[in-house]
C-alpha cells in the first residue's frame, strides 16, 4: 500500500516530519518498508526559462540554448524540440541528483559547453513515458525549486501491511491510525452530491441473486459525461501512489478506492442492458472477456455482474470489456458493492487476476462505505466529467449488518500485557481508535467495533488494540516469574553433539544439503531392484526434478558435495553430514525419520606440507575414525563384516558394521568406480555411514575403569609368517582367546608381502606388551606366557615364527 | 705430609682453575679423588703415622678433600650452564614455517547458531523439544489457526507429499505437539529444519529456524520482551537495542516483529538494514486463545508466548554472508572459516 505525507494531511492534522511519522506508523504495525522523497533534497531542479534558442553548430538535433535561471544567464545544450525560446522549463542545475542516481555534471556536448539540463517528465520520475521536455506555465517565477513550483513536494511511504489489516488499505484507513495514536479526529471529505430531479429507480434497477456472496449492491446513475483525461492533480496523485491515469472516470473510481479504501466500478450505462442489474453465479463453463481483452473460462462458484442479457463484470475482480468506459461513454452506472471475500478470493486465485479491487475484496472491505464511496465518486464524476448525477441511490441491502460487541475485562488486559494502565487510560484508546466503550458491571467495558475493524471479534482482539495503540515500546521487560524446570539435554540431543565433536577433531567439516534429492539417485547408487532405500517419500510439487523425493540415505548429498568440490579442485575432502533421512513404515501414514552420520573422504590423509609426505586416503582412515568414535562412545563388541556388501562399495574393500545383536549400525567402504562414474567423479572416494539411532542405543557411560600398573613393562617382538588369507582379526581373537591378564597391549606393527618371502604368505610383525598390576615381571615369567601366545598361533593358524 | 697435602691441595686448585669442560673436570676428579685418586692415596697413608697424629690428618685431608670436591661442584655447574648458553645462542629455528598438525574440521554455521541459540536458552530455562518435518496439515495449520484459505496453505507456498502429509513450513507445529504431550508448565524451544517452496539470493526451499514456546499461570507480554531482550543481548551484545513492534501471526495475539539495531552500522542506517537502522531477526507473541483451545488448554487460566527465528538469517548477519546459497554450496573453502 502506497500513501503520500500530503495526501494524509488532508484527512488528519499532525506536525511530524515524514522521517517521525514513518516511524509512528512502524511502530503501530503498519510498517514502512521505504520511503521516497518526491521532490525533497532536489533544490538543484529549478523553473527556468528559455532566454534563445539556437542551433548547435556541431549536431543538427541539438539545440545550443541560453537559460535564466532567475540569478544568470547559463548555457545548455538540449536534445528535445518540443519548446521555443520563451517557453518556462525545468532545469536541472550541475549538482543535481535525478531519479535513478543521474548525477547532473557540467560537460561538453559536440564542443559546446552545458552547465545542466533540461527535463522530461519521465526524468523527474513523474510519469513513465514521456516525448520531449516538460514545458511549464509560464507564471511560475523563475528560479525555484522546481517540485515546490508544480505543487507536488511530498513524501511517499510504502507500507508493508499484515494481512489482517484490510482497514487500512486506504489513504482514510491510515489517517484513522494516525488520528487514534495521536489523539485526533479524522476529517472525512465532505461530499455533497449534485443531484437531478429523474429518480435513479427509473434507470436502474438491482435484483441480488445470490445474497451471500453480495450482501450489499449500491449504484447511481450518472448521465452527460464527457470522458476526458483527467487534471494534472489527479494524474500526479495517482501516479504517486503507483497507479496509472486511464481517464477522468476512470481515475476518479480508483482515487475514491485509495481514499476510502473501497473499489468502486464505471459502467458504460448503454451497454447494461435495460439498465438491470442481476447479481448471480456463473454457468459452468460460461465464456467471458475482460477489460484487459483475456478470455476467462468461468465455474459456478464465480460470482458475475450481469444485465438481463450477459455477464458485464467479473464480480469485485475486474469488468467486462463489453460495457467498459470508452471515449465516446456519456452515461454511466457507478457499483459500489460489497463481495463475500472468499467468493473473490478463490474466483480471483484460480483466474491468476489479481487486482486492486480484488486484493481489497478478498481482504475484507468496508460494508457500511458502500454508500459513501458511491456519492463521494459521483460528486468527483459531476465535478470533473460535467456529469448530472440522478437523484438517489440504488442500495440494495437486504440483510443489515450489527455492528460487533466485545466484553472487555481491563484486569485480564493488564495480566496479559504485563501492564499496570487504568480502565480509564483504556476507554480512552478505544475512543481514540472510534470504539465505543459502554462499561458494564465488575469494571468491564461493552466495546462497539466500527464496521470497518473486521480483525476485531474477540476479547484477545481488543487486549492487543490496547498494547498496539499505548505502544509496544511502553511495555516493560521483566522476567517471567515462573516454576523451575530442570531439564537437562537428553541423551539423543546430548550425542549429537558428542557426535559432530569427534567428526570436527578428525579434521571434517559438517555440511548441510537438501533433504529432497533426485529419484534416479537409487539408480546411480547401483541400488538392488528390492532394496528398501528405493522406497522414497516423493513431493507432489517439487521446484525441479532433481529435488522431488526424500533421500533415504545420505550418500548422495555427499558425492554431490564432492563432485562439486572436486571441480573447484579441492581435492583433499573430509566432509560429514548428520541429519535426518525419511524412511516410509508400512501401514502408517507418518515415516519415520532418523539421523543418520555420515562422512566421505577424498585425496591425501595429510595436508601437504614442509615437514611430512602425503600419502592417499585409503579404508584404514575411515576405519580408524569409527573405531575412535565408538571408543568414544563406549560402544563394544561390534562386527565388521564382509558379508552382503552395499552395492555402492567396491566389493572387496568395504564392510558392514553390526551390533552383538546382529542389528545393522552401518557401513564403510571404498565409493564402486560405477557409481563414481554416475557422479562424474574420477577420484577414489571412501564412504561410511552410521545409523546415529543406533549409536544412541548402543552408547552406555564408562564403568569399571582400571587403574594403570606402577610397575615396569616388558615389550617383546613376534615376526610370523603366515599364509595370507589369515585375517589380522584372527590372531588377535586367537590371543584374546588366552585371556591373559598381564598381556597389556598387542599391536600389529608391520605387514609385509613380495620378496624374499614364499608365495601366498605374508609377514605379519606383532608387538606385545606385558606388564602385572602388582609385580614387576620376571623375563622368565614374560617368557612363559609369550610362548603360549607362539603356541597358540602356530597350532591354530598355520603360521610359524620367522 | 701437611706439607705434602698444601702441596696436593694447591694443585688441585690449579687444576680446577684452568679446567673448563665437564669432561676434563671429571679428569681432575678421578686424579684427585678417585679410588686410585692422590688424596685417596694419601688418606691411605694415614695407617702410617702415629696413633695421636692420625686424627688430626685425616681431619686435615678430609678439609682438603671436601674442598676440592666443592670446587669441582662449582666449576662443573658453571661449565654446565656455559654449555648450555652456548647451545642455546646457536640453535635456531624457522619460527615462520606453518605448524605440524592435524588439520582441523569445522562444524556448519547453522549448526553453530542453533548450538549458541540452544546454549543461551538453555541458560534461561528451555529446552529442547523436536518434531517430524514431514507433518500433517492439522499441526502444521489448523492447530496454530490457519484459516482454510490462508495463503500459506497453498501449493505455491508449501510442499506436499503423498498421504495429505507436508514439508513443515515452520518449527511451530513442535509447540502443538509439545503442549498435547505435557501439561502447563512449559518451556521448549525447538531448533529445526523447514521447507517452502521458494528459492532465491535470499530464500532456500531448505532452511532452518528456532522455535520457542513458554506456558505458564500468567506469562506476560512482557516476560516475552525479558527473555528476547535477554536473549538478543547475549547473542549479539549487551548493548544492542531490541524493538518490538506490532505485526500479525495467525497463532499469536498479540504478535510482534523483533528488531535489533543494525549489527552492521549500529543503528545509523546502511545497505543491510535498509537504511532502517534496525534488522528483523524475530516473529514472536502471546499465543493465541484458539491454539489453546486445540491443545486442551485452558486460556482463562494460563497464558504463554511464542517465538520463532530464522537460523540462516542470523547466521548471514553474524558472519557478513550476502548470499543465502552458500550455506547450502558446501563448497570446503568456505567451510574451512568456521
Amino acid at each position: 500500500m502506497k500513501v503520500t505525507y500530503n495526501w494524509l494531511k488532508e484527512f488528519v492534522d499532525f506536525d511530524l516530519p515524514p522521517a517521525e511519522l514513518g516511524d509512528l506508523l512502524t511502530m503501530l504495525g503498519l510498517e514502512v518498508e521505504g520511503t521516497e522523497a518526491l521532490g525533497c533534497g532536489m533544490d538543484q531542479l529549478v523553473t527556468a526559462r528559455v532566454v534563445e534558442k539556437n542551433q548547435h553548430p556541431n549536431a543538427d538535433k541539438l539545440s545550443l540554448c541560453r537559460i535564466d535561471n532567475g540569478k544568470e544567464i547559463i548555457s545548455v545544450v538540449c536534445g528535445a524540440q518540443n519548446f521555443q525560446q520563451g517557453d518556462t522549463v525545468a532545469l536541472a542545475q550541475v549538482g543535481s541528483v535525478l531519479p535513478g542516481d543521474f548525477k547532473i555534471k557540467r560537460s561538453k556536448i559536440r564542443g559546446e559547453e552545458s552547465c545542466g539540463m533540461l527535463c522530461s517528465e519521465k526524468e523527474l520520475g513523474l510519469a513513465e513515458e514521456s516525448s520531449g521536455i516538460m514545458v511549464l506555465d509560464d507564471s511560475l517565477p523563475l528560479g525555484i525549486p522546481f517540485f515546490e513550483a508544480i505543487g507536488i513536494k511530498d513524501t511517499i511511504f510504502e507500507i508493508g501491511l499484515t494481512p489482517n489489516r484490510a482497514d487500512c488499505l486506504s489513504v482514510v484507513g491510515i489517517a484513522r491510525e494516525i488520528a487514534a495514536k495521536l489523539g485526533k479526529r479524522v476529517r472525512y471529505p465532505s461530499v455533497v452530491v449534485p443531484e437531478y430531479g429523474e429518480p435513479v429507480n427509473s434507470r436502474i434497477s438491482v435484483m441480488i441473486q445470490d445474497p451471500v456472496g453480495c450482501p450489499r449492491y449500491a449504484a447511481r446513475y450518472i448521465s452527460g459525461c464527457k470522458i476526458a483525461p483527467s487534471p494534472k492533480w489527479l494524474v500526479n496523485r495517482l501516479n504517486a501512489v503507483g497507479v496509472r491515469s486511464i481517464n477522468n472516470v476512470v481515475d476518479i473510481t480508483n482515487l475514491v478506492m485509495i481514499e476510502l479504501g473501497h473499489p468502486l466500478h464505471a459502467f458504460d450505462y448503454t451497454q447494461v442492458a435495460g439498465g438491470q442489474i442481476i447479481v448471480r453465479r456463473a454457468k459452468e463453463g460460461e465464456i467471458f472477456r475482460t477489460l484487459d481483452a483475456q478470455e476467462r473460462t468461468l465455474l459456478a462458484t464465480d460470482l458475475m455482474i450481469c444485465d438481463k442479457e450477459k455477464a458485464v463484470a467479473l464480480a469485485g475482480i475486474m469488468g467486462g470489456e463489453n460495457s467498459e468506459i470508452t471515449d465516446a461513454t456519456t452515461d454511466i452506472l457507478i457499483e459500489s458493492a460489497f463481495f463475500d471475500p472468499p467468493a473473490i478470493r478463490r474466483t480471483s486465485k484460480r483466474l491468476g487476476l489479481h487486482t486492486e479491487s480484488s486484493h481489497r475484496f478478498e481482504r475484507g472491505a468496508d460494508i457500511q462505505m458502500v454508500p459513501k464511496a458511491l456519492d463521494r465518486a459521483a460528486s468527483l464524476i459531476a465535478q470533473l466529467a460535467n456529469g448530472s448525477v440522478a437523484n438517489g441511490q440504488v442500495d440494495n441491502f437486504p440483510t443489515p449488518k450489527t455492528a460487533v460487541s466485545i466484553n472487555f475485562r481491563p484486569e485480564k488486559a493488564n495480566a496479559i500485557l504485563g501492564l499496570t494502565l487504568s480502565s480509564d487510560r483504556m476507554a480512552e484508546l478505544f475512543r481514540n481508535l472510534e470504539f465505543q466503550v459502554k462499561p458494564v458491571t465488575n469494571g468491564s467495558f461493552q466495546v462497539t467495533i466500527p464496521s470497518y475493524r473486521i480483525d476485531i471479534e474477540r476479547e484477545i482482539d481488543l487486549v492487543e488494540e490496547i498494547c498496539r495503540l499505548n505502544g509496544f515500546d511502553q511495555v516493560p521487560a521483566t522476567i517471567p516469574i515462573a516454576q523451575v524446570i530442570s531439564d537437562r539435554p537428553n541423551s539423543h540431543q546430548k550425542l549429537q553433539k558428542t557426535v559432530r565433536n569427534h567428526f570436527v577433531s578428525e579434521g571434517m567439516h559438517e555440511i548441510i544439503s537438501f533433504s529432497f534429492i533426485s529419484p534416479d539417485a537409487a539408480d546411480r547408487l547401483l541400488l538392488g531392484a528390492t532394496d528398501i532405500r528405493r522406497n522414497s517419500i516423493k513431493l507432489c510439487n517439487p521446484l525441479a526434478l532433481e529435488q522431488s523425493v526424500m533421500r533415504t540415505t545420505l550418500l548422495p548429498g555427499l558425492l554431490e558435495t564432492a563432485a562439486r568440490n572436486i571441480s573447484f579442485r579441492s581435492l583433499d575432502l573430509r566432509l560429514f553430514e548428520m541429519r535426518r533421512v525419511y524412511l516410509p513404515v508400512p501401514e502408517q501414514d507418518m515415516p519415520t525419520e532418523p539421523i543418520f552420520s555420515a562422512g566421505i573422504f577424498c585425496g591425501s590423509r595429510d595436508q601437504e606440507s614442509w615437514c611430512n609426505q602425503t600419502f592417499p586416503i585409503d579404508f584404514y582412515d575411515i576405519k580408524g575414525v569409527i573405531d575412535n568414535l565408538f571408543n568414544l562412545l563406549n560402544i563394544t563388541n561390534v562386527t565388521w563384516s564382509s558379508d552382503l556388501p552395499e552395492p555402492f562399495y567396491h566389493p572387496g574393500k568395504c564392510c558392514n558394521i553390526l551390533s552383538s545383536k546382529g542389528e545393522s549400525i552401518g557401513s564403510i567402504g571404498e565409493i564402486h568406480p560405477e557409481v563414481l562414474k554416475n557422479y562424474d567423479i574420477e577420484r577414489t572416494l571412501y564412504y561410511f555411514e552410521l545409523n546415529f539411532e543406533q549409536l544412541v542405543n548402543l552408547s552406555s557411560e564408562r564403568k569399571n575403569v582400571i587403574p594403570p600398573s606402577r610397575f615396569p613393562d616388558s615389550v617383546r617382538d613376534l615376526a610370523l609368517l603366515s599364509p595370507d588369507n589369515i585375517l589380522s582379526s584372527q590372531f588377535m581373537d586367537c590371543i584374546k582367546s588366552l585371556k591373559l591378564k598381564e598381556l597389556e597391549d598387542v599391536t600389529i606393527f608391520d605387514i609385509y608381502q613380495g620378496e624374499h618371502l614364499p608365495k601366498g604368505s605374508k609377514s605379519v610383525a606383532l608387538r606385545l606388551r606385558y606388564r602385572a598390576l602388582d609385580r614387576t615381571m620376571t623375563d622368565d615369567e614374560v617368557q612363559v606366557i609369550h610362548s603360549k601366545i607362539i603356541k597358540v598361533l602356530t597350532e591354530k593358524l598355520n603360521v610359524s615364527v620367522r | 705430609m701437611r706439607e705434602q697435602l698444601e702441596q696436593m691441595r694447591q694443585q688441585a686448585v690449579n687444576a680446577i682453575a684452568v679446567a673448563t669442560t665437564e669432561d676434563a673436570l671429571n679428569e681432575v676428579r678421578v686424579r684427585y679423588l678417585g679410588r686410585k685418586g692422590e688424596l685417596t692415596g694419601l688418606m691411605k697413608g694415614l695407617g702410617g703415622l702415629p696413633s695421636e697424629e692420625r686424627p688430626k690428618v685425616g681431619q686435615l685431608v678430609n678439609t682438603v678433600k671436601d674442598e676440592v670436591e666443592n670446587l669441582i661442584e662449582q666449576r662443573l655447574a658453571r661449565a654446565r650452564e656455559e654449555a648450555t648458553a652456548k647451545r642455546l645462542a646457536t640453535e635456531k629455528i624457522d619460527i615462520t614455517l606453518p605448524g605440524r598438525s592435524s588439520s582441523r574440521g569445522s562444524k556448519h554455521p547453522v549448526t553453530l547458531v542453533i548450538e549458541e541459540v540452544s546454549e543461551i536458552f538453555a541458560g534461561l530455562g528451555f529446552s529442547v523439544a523436536e518434531g517430524p518435518e514431514i507433518e500433517h496439515d492439522w499441526y502444521n495449520f489448523e492447530a496454530l489457526n490457519f484459516p482454510p484459505e490462508h495463503p500459506a496453505r497453498d501449493m505455491q507456498d508449501t510442499f506436499f507429499v503423498e498421504n495429505e502429509l507436508l514439508l513443515r513450513t515452520h518449527t511451530s507445529p513442535v509447540q502443538i505437539r509439545t503442549m498435547l504431550k505435557q501439561k502447563p508448565p512449559v518451556r521448549i524451544i525447538a531448533p529445526g529444519t523447514v521447507y517452502r517452496c521458494d528459492s532465491d539470493a535470499t530464500h532456500s526451499p531448505m532452511f532452518h529456524q528456532i522455535e520457542g514456546l513458554m506456558v505458564d499461570i500468567q506469562v506476560s507480554f512482557a516476560d516475552l520482551k525479558g527473555i528476547l531482550t535477554s536473549f538478543t543481548n547475549q547473542l549479539f551484545g549487551q548493548k544492542t537495542g531490541v524493538r518490538l513492534r506490532p505485526s500479525f501471526f495467525p497463532f499469536t495475539e498479540p504478535s510482534a516483529e523483533v528488531d535489533i539495531a543494525c549489527v552492521i552500522c549500529g543503528g545509523a542506517g546502511c545497505r543491510v538494514c535498509k537504511n532502517t537502522g534496525w534488522l528483523e531477526i524475530l516473529g514472536a507473541g502471546m499465543v493465541d486463545p484458539e491454539v489453546f483451545k486445540h491443545v486442551g488448554y485452558d486460556p482463562e487460566t494460563i497464558s504463554g508466548f511464542a517465538f520463532g527465528m530464522g537460523i540462516e538469517r542470523i547466521a548471514m548477519l553474524k558472519y557478513g554472508i550476502s548470499d543465502m546459497r552458500l550455506l547450502f554450496e558446501n563448497d570446503v573453502r568456505f567451510l574451512k572459516q568456521f
